[in-house]
């Protein structure tokens, strides 16, 4: 009986290990791949095996050719990144957390209907509303400018429904009458309560945000046409375009190649890990919300 | 100190009326009990006063002023719930400050009245800590302390000690009525539990279905309660109730249903032929004989058989099968030798019956 039970046990075991394996290997190796990959020479990239390590020296030389590479403007896109993602993320917490709170706790006419707009909102892809973001943001003349691409990011109603879901399950209902026996108005009820209470699903929208912003794409590339105002995605891309880095063409005489383009491409994806381990406590127990009673 | 003062008060969920016009006074420095059952709007009758709920028909007086459309926080009230319901995000001492900061009382007046009212319920080491690091009583006691530092007219209990074990629970008790001599506040309790009523109250509102039953002293309530769910709910081990009817010749004699052979006479009272009625008896009145023969004249005697005893060292509880669904429960003090399967004689003394009619009334509580 015992060793009938000891025998399921290990089949299940090595079911969930086998897939655990597959899902780390899978995903985990291309970016491995691309940490090491970085500190190689364009001709070891061709001839030594996967997964050969470079050196240091060359990884520097890399990097240096990649900065400093037409007056330095991968670190001009790092820093529009960070100017469009902190203005992005600030926009999208004053407004989503509020708006969470609000559909969560009051009871107003409509409120049935603007959730429901809020869940359509947060389906509908970004693809779909790019046009009238682009002739509405045109007709404000705020086309190509770092507020142009701040306020369209800052519309971000998945973090409403984050937000939402956070307050009419997390909130404790005696801790918020206690507030109002105490005296709060509505608004103080909000800042003094409910605010340092919701820290868990600030960190959380404010992850979400950080990562649709920073690895924003699409509208950035309607809204945006001038190389100067690029952030680090649209940056990449347009390096690479232009630099036939990725190409198997005959060596030109700019300094980005494929050793360079691997490099930015871990400029982009390093701060978003990075943020993540940061912000992972926060966003583990806000994901686990509402799963027990507080 | 202030009167409370209730006039028809009435609640609607929706279509659903939960609370069918109350009307009580509590008078200055009294403390009241509201208890019943779950869902005999207790609670909702408390949070009503609170302004927590809103009023859907009738007043609310506090004070003799109207309260019924004023915020929680405009009438002079101080609550205290279950759950606790403490700022996780505050230390002791800012959950104790947080409404004299919101009345911008001055730091050094709010210090003042916090460590007066820590040093009366004796938290003040606690004053540092966070309500996660304190255990369920000592989270009680800061409730309780936030509740008196700012001096309310009124204090609103709401089921404060559900939450805590037994001892603890006895010993909050005392506390609170400590409390309430010391403040001379007036003070509404609910509760579920009718021994921290009888304990506790200097009136008590039993409440069922969302209408005050009676309204009256613990020993009032338990001596002459008014009605059959009165009867019931107040008094542990419950009271013993036996269907009977008036004997068809119109005359004070009435039989029981379960044996029709146990007839006794109820003087004084309106009874017509053929009524049905419910006669109670407490444990405590139920004494147990060896014989028939031995049963006083004052006594209806009955045979059962006996169900089970439980001895609790000082009192026994004795559950007596005289062929109807219910046990008998009756109470006996000191030693018994009364054994399961035995049979026996009990006696209950007919100055000691309530006497309900078929709708449930009181004909003996006058």
């Amino acid at each position: 009986m015992s060793k009938k039970r000891k025998g399921s046990f290990s089949v299940s075991r090595f079911a969930v290990y086998s897939m655990l394996g597959f899902g780390l290997i899978f995903y985990g190796v291309p970016l491995l791949w691309l940490f090491v990959a970085g500190t190689r020479s364009q001709v070891s990239l061709f001839s030594d095996p996967v997964f050969t390590i470079g050196t240091w020296a060359q990884a520097k030389e890399t990097w240096h050719d990649l900065t400093s590479y037409n007056d330095f403007q991968i670190l001009n896109w790092a820093k529009n990144s960070v100017i469009y993602s902190l203005g992005g993320v600030s926009l999208s917490l004053a407004t989503a957390i509020p708006a969470g709170y609000a559909l969560a706790v009051t009871e107003f006419p409509g409120r049935k209907s603007i959730l429901v707009l809020t869940l359509i909102a947060m389906i509908t892809p970004s693809q779909a509303i790019v046009l009238p973001i682009f002739l509405e943001l045109l007709a404000l003349g705020l086309n190509n400018t770092y507020l142009g691409l701040i306020l369209a990011t800052g519309f971000f109603p998945f973090g409403i429904y984050l937000s939402y879901v956070f307050f009419s399950s997390s909130l404790p209902k005696g801790v918020m009458d206690s507030a109002r026996v105490d005296g709060c108005n509505r608004f103080q009820l909000f800042i003094h309560i409910a605010l340092p209470l919701a820290k868990p699903v600030i960190a959380l929208v404010a992850f979400f945000s950080f990562l649709a912003n920073w690895s924003n794409y699409f509208l950035a590339f309607v809204l945006l046409s001038s190389e100067k105002l690029f952030n680090l995605p649209l940056g990449l891309t347009a390096l690479i375009n232009s630099s036939g880095a990725l190409e198997n063409q005959a060596a030109n005489d700019i300094p980005i190649r494929m050793p360079e383009a691997i490099q930015a491409a871990i400029v982009v994806v390093a701060p978003v890990l990075v943020v993540f381990l940061m912000a992972q406590r926060y966003v583990r127990t806000g994901m686990l919300a509402g799963a027990e009673k507080g | 100190m202030a009167e409370v003062e209730l006039q028809k008060v009435t609640k609607m969920f929706g279509a659903l009326q939960v609370i069918h016009g109350v009307d009580l006074t509590i008078s200055s420095g009294e403390f009241v009990v509201f208890v019943g059952p779950s869902g005999s709007g207790k609670s909702t009758l408390l949070r009503m006063v609170s302004g927590l709920e809103t009023v859907s028909d009738g007043d609310v007086l506090i004070d003799g002023e109207d309260m019924t459309f004023a915020e929680p926080s405009e009438r002079g009230i101080a609550m205290v719930f279950q759950s606790y319901a403490l700022y996780p995000h505050m230390n002791v001492y800012n959950n104790m400050a947080f409404n004299l900061r919101l009345s911008r009382y001055s730091k050094a007046e709010a210090k003042k009245l916090v460590h007066d009212a820590a040093r009366i319920l004796r938290i003040e080491d606690l004053l540092d800590r966070s309500p996660a690091e304190l255990s369920g009583g000592q989270r009680q006691r800061v409730a309780i302390g936030r509740a008196i530092v700012r001096k309310p007219k009124v204090f609103l209990f709401d089921e404060p000690l559900s939450n805590l074990d037994a001892a603890l629970r006895v010993q909050m008790r005392l506390e609170i009525e400590r409390l309430h001599r010391e403040l001379d506040a007036t003070m509404i309790y609910v509760t579920h539990d009718q021994v921290e009523a009888m304990t506790m109250a200097d009136r008590i509102v039993v409440l069922d279905k969302g209408s005050i039953q009676q309204v009256g002293t613990p020993m009032e309530l338990y001596k002459r309660p008014k009605n059959l769910f009165v009867a019931g709910f107040i008094g542990s081990p419950k009271m013993n109730f036996f269907d009977a009817k008036v004997s068809s010749d119109g005359s004070e004699n009435v039989h029981l249903v379960a044996n029709s052979k146990t007839t006794f006479k109820l003087p004084n009272l309106r009874l017509n032929a053929n009524d049905d009625l419910t006669v109670g008896v407490r444990p405590e009145e139920i004494s147990v004989y060896t014989s028939i023969a031995e049963v006083p004249d004052t006594h209806i005697a009955m045979t059962a058989r006996v169900d089970a005893v439980e001895r609790l060292g000082n009192i026994n509880y004795g559950y007596f099968n005289v062929g109807a669904e219910e046990l008998v429960i009756a109470q006996i003090m000191g030693h018994t030798d009364l054994d399961h399967g035995q049979q026996i004689v009990f006696g209950v003394p007919k100055a000691e019956l309530h006497v309900f009619d078929s709708a449930g009334q009181s004909l003996t509580a006058g």
